[in-house]
């Protein structure tokens, strides 16, 4: 970690991204104090900051495109709901077997899946992740089908579990950060920079040898690694899982938290994760507006500020320039 | 079990006929601006459950029912392109802001009407309540009548709007070449707010005839435009003609895997010949248009 | 010794021929240069050459083995590295980053180096650093390090894009057109740092349109029009070949030769 946190003093501090994480860190700190059901909106957002950190990095760094990451979450998910709630598992071997597992199925779908290009790449990306909510219904000796599974064990390792809504609001702080920190870690690597190389001209980076269907590839299986994590979290934060948790809405949810935040960045993905679960709290008893809501407001961030919230410091440090001049 | 197949053959026709529709209106908005357009279910659904709004609350007889649902679902499809469509067009949104736009359209539609509507599953009455006619022994209702025929009569009023109108052609010449066309005076925004509305007015028809066979709901429209869209791809993406014959294959392939593998493997086996398409062929049976 | 070697190559587009029967050895050492006029088939060589097009026909030989066929990430690992017609920078990457891009080659770092930085790591990526430091000074960009390179000036990326080549280590560079929009002055830098790179080493292929930039630095020229190889020589002999003369006349570069 090193490394990383000397890039982290390095960076030359923006005020406003200095207010942005300030408000963040205030409201985790705050909701961990005053408790209530904002901290079940926290766990949920901290959820989702893994999945779209994922997200971000084969589709913010890579410049790649997929609509069925929630099927790596659901596959990740289910498997390790099963294991511990039919077969009594503890969450570690068994969230461990379904990373494994939605890795292998990432692998055998990625190949022939990205030498797809445009609409035929968000299609197929598409259609995996409603296959896998397909399976997830049909499948109901094994899924329960709609009814979904309940009583699903809490995280921890052997006797320790975590159990009250606090030490999971600090466990799920943790594995947040430390999925953004790793996703900052492979920004400033070699691999980090054959992602977005490969972002801005395909060309250009096999003109410099590297082997862009491979790093492709690679993206996405680490994006569906997080993406799996996710779902794991998930479904033994939660207790229960059902095919609608991984559902199409999810997809649409997690694309609005990353042009939230500001696609490519890597902060992005944590506010928009906690700007976008906090403030339709107010629509919380209908799950209908909910959703309504996020989709109305990706359409709206995509016609007017497509670079999301991480606009905003380029927006003060225009200004400071402007105010200066 | 061979009248069983054939049985299923004759109604995955019907079904397919409407999957070809959907498969059209994909092409008709690809042809004209080159964007695939993913609310294209919403317009299907909006269709059958506008219909049935309009009998019910209205007290509407079916055809004007239909009439008004279709010109209202036309119209939401030139709303969706101002509100939506046309500012991204205009900042030069890459294709996939634009998917992802689209996609979220679908489910704000949905939603609105699910809020509006309810989640209870609606039908339509058949068109033509007669027993089934017997054609070489087999049982052919009147409703596969109805949606055969009027896929077969809106295809050809389609031909002769895109060959013989003025309209028709200048969109065409939108499809072959935007900028030239732009630059020949063809107003391309308008007709990209008409390619929309026709769109629409082909989804919400295929979604007219469908429902007294099957039912209606909020979420019935993402599967019938994956559908369509698997329609178009295997007719190779931006052929109408092409798209009509895919969604022929794909509702007769979708019957023959409810026989043989059950009903629950609809969706899966659909999907399935998506990514079977899109990984062995992605250009369809006949070469994509472009 | 020569590097290259082309064997007959054709390179067809339908009924179109815009390379035929192309045979020609390019000297491990020093500036060759390619100039024909415009749709003569020079960048559907470097096509060629770079992986990025298969021959119709004819085999491409580079530093002794046949490459013929093979896609462009192997043909550069066997360094091999071209540029582009149209510049095509890494924009969201900075200056710094984008010739760290270029070292990927001779660099092995993968995530687990990305999320566990060992000693090893680290000193790999302080050596990457080091040496793109170093070629963003020689090329004089070194004060643009930490600027994204889609806000360089015009002329800055032109010079990025050959020190991002630079990175790879090659032993030989093809330039497609680098000087294309350059002003006189940026001409004459470009000139320098040809020669430069040329004096250590690395051979350089290069399609110019500006004749007396490709006269002032090419050490042997071949001209190809409509796809055939017409004439291949020193600049002196090209500019008396009455062939040359003829396929150029009437054109702007008439003038020139
Ligand atoms: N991908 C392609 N498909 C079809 N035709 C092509 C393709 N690439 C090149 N051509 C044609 O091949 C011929 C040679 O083109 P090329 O780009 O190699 O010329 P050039 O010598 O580089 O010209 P310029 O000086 O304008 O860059 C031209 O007629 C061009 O139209
Ligand atoms: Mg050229």
């Amino acid at each position: 970690m090193n490394s990383l946190i000397t890039i982290w003093a390095n960076r030359r501090i923006n005020p406003a991204a200095l207010v942005l994480w300030g408000l963040a860190a205030a409201f985790v700190a705050y909701t961990f104090v005053s408790g209530g059901y904002l901290i079940a909106v926290l766990h949920f957002a901290l959820i989702y900051t893994v999945f779209v950190t994922g997200l971000n990095i084969f589709m913010g760094f890579t410049g790649q495109v997929s609509f069925g990451h929630n099927a790596f979450a659901a596959i990740s998910g289910y498997t390790s709901a099963v294991l511990t709630a039919t077969y009594n598992w503890d969450p570690l071997p068994a969230g461990l077997l379904g990373l494994a597992g939605a890795l292998t199925c990432a692998l055998i779908v990625g190949y022939p899946v990205l030498r797809l290009r445009g609409h035929y790449l968000a299609m197929a990306t598409l259609a995996i992740g409603l296959i896998v909510y397909e399976v997830a219904v049909q499948w109901d000796s094994v899924t329960k089908g709609y009814m979904g599974i309940s009583g699903i064990a809490p995280l921890g390792i052997g006797r320790f579990t975590v159990v009250s809504d606090r030490a999971l609001l600090i466990f799920l702080v943790i594995v947040a950060g430390l999925s953004l920190l790793s996703a900052a870690g492979i920004r400033r690597s070699r691999l980090g920079r054959a992602f977005v190389a490969i972002a801005g001209s395909e060309d250009a980076a096999r003109a410099l040898g590297i082997d862009v269907a491979r790093y492709k590839l690679i993206a996405f299986l680490i994006s569906a690694g997080y993406a799996a994590i996710a779902g794991t979290l998930f479904v033994h934060a939660v207790g229960f899982v059902s095919p609608e948790v991984f559902g199409l809405p999810m997809v649409v949810l997690s694309f609005t938290m990353l042009y939230v935040g500001g696609i490519g960045t890597i902060g992005g993905a944590a506010l928009g994760a906690i700007v976008i679960s906090a403030l339709p709290e107010s629509f919380r008893t209908f799950k209908d507006y909910q959703d309504l809501a996020y989709g109305a407001a990706l359409i709206a961030i995509l016609i007017y500020a497509p670079r999301g919230m991480a606009s905003l410091p380029a927006l003060w440090t225009k200004w400071r320039q402007r105010v200066a001049a | 079990m061979f009248d069983l197949v054939a049985q299923s053959i004759i109604s995955g026709i019907g079904v397919g006929a409407i999957y070809g529709l959907i498969g059209i209106g994909f092409c008709v908005i690809y042809n004209a601006s080159g964007i695939v357009n993913f609310a294209q279910g919403a317009f299907v659904m909006l269709g059958g459950m506008l219909t049935q709004g309009a009998m019910a609350r209205l007290g509407l007889p079916l055809p004007l029912a239909a009439i008004l649902a279709i010109a209202l679902v036309a119209g939401s499809g030139i709303v969706l392109e101002r509100i939506v469509v046309r500012p991204l067009w205009n900042r030069g949104s890459t294709m996939f802001v634009m998917i992802l736009a689209t996609l979220a359209a679908q489910i704000v539609i949905e939603r609105i009407t699910l809020i509006v509507g309810g989640d209870q599953p609606r039908t339509l009455p058949v068109f033509t309540d007669l027993p089934p006619l017997r054609i070489f022994g087999f049982a052919v209702n009147f409703q596969f009548l109805w949606i055969v025929g009027c896929s077969a009569l809106i295809i050809v009023l389609l031909g002769l709007f895109f060959s013989s109108t003025k309209t028709g052609k200048a969109m065409r010449a939108c499809s072959i070449n935007r900028d030239a066309a732009a630059l020949q005076g063809i107003p391309v925004s308008r007709m990209l707010a008409l390619a929309f509305a026709i769109s629409a007015a082909l989804g919400a028809v295929a979604g007219i005839l469908i429902t007294p066979t099957q039912y209606t709901a909020f979420n019935v429209g993402v599967p019938f435009a994956i559908s369509g869209f698997i329609a178009a791809i295997v007719g190779g993406f931006g052929r109408p003609l092409g798209a009509f014959a895919g969604g022929i294959l794909l509702g007769v392939a979708q019957a023959l895997a409810i026989v043989y593998l059950g009903a629950a493997s609809k969706n899966v086996a659909a999907l399935s010949i998506l990514l079977l398409f899109l990984f062995v062929r992605p250009t369809g049976i006949l070469g994509s248009a472009k | 010794m020569s590097v290259l070697r082309l064997d007959g190559i054709t390179r067809r587009f339908g009924g179109l021929v815009a390379l035929d029967d192309v045979s020609l050895t390019i000297p491990g050492k020093g500036l060759s240069a390619v100039i024909g006029p415009n749709g003569a088939g020079k960048t559907t060589l470097f096509n060629v050459i770079s992986g990025f097009m298969p021959p119709s026909a004819g085999r491409v030989h580079f530093d002794g083995a046949d490459i013929t066929g093979l896609p462009p990430e192997t043909i550069a690992s066997r360094r091999l590295i071209r540029t582009f017609q149209l510049v095509q920078l890494f924009e969201s990457l900075t200056v710094l980053e984008n010739v760290k891009v270029g070292c990927h080659l001779h660099t092995r770092g993968g995530l687990l180096a990305a999320l566990l930085p060992t000693r090893a790591a680290r000193a790999e990526e302080a050596a990457v650093d080091a040496e793109a430091r170093h070629l963003l000074d020689e090329t004089g960009l070194g004060a643009q390090a930490e600027t994204l390179a889609a806000v360089l000036p015009y002329g800055q990326k032109r010079l990025l894009e050959i020190t991002r080549a630079l990175a790879a280590r090659p032993k030989l560079l093809l330039l497609d057109e680098p000087a294309a929009g350059l002003n006189r002055q940026e001409t004459d830098t470009l000139a320098t740092l040809l020669r430069s790179i040329v004096a250590r080493d690395t051979a350089i292929l290069l399609i110019e349109h500006d004749m007396s930039l490709v006269m002032q630095v090419a050490d042997n020229i071949a001209v190809l029009d409509f796809g055939r190889l017409i004439a291949t020589g020193s600049p002196d002999e090209v500019r008396r070949n009455p062939d040359v003369i003829a396929a150029y006349l009437g054109t702007d570069e008439a003038a020139h030769v």
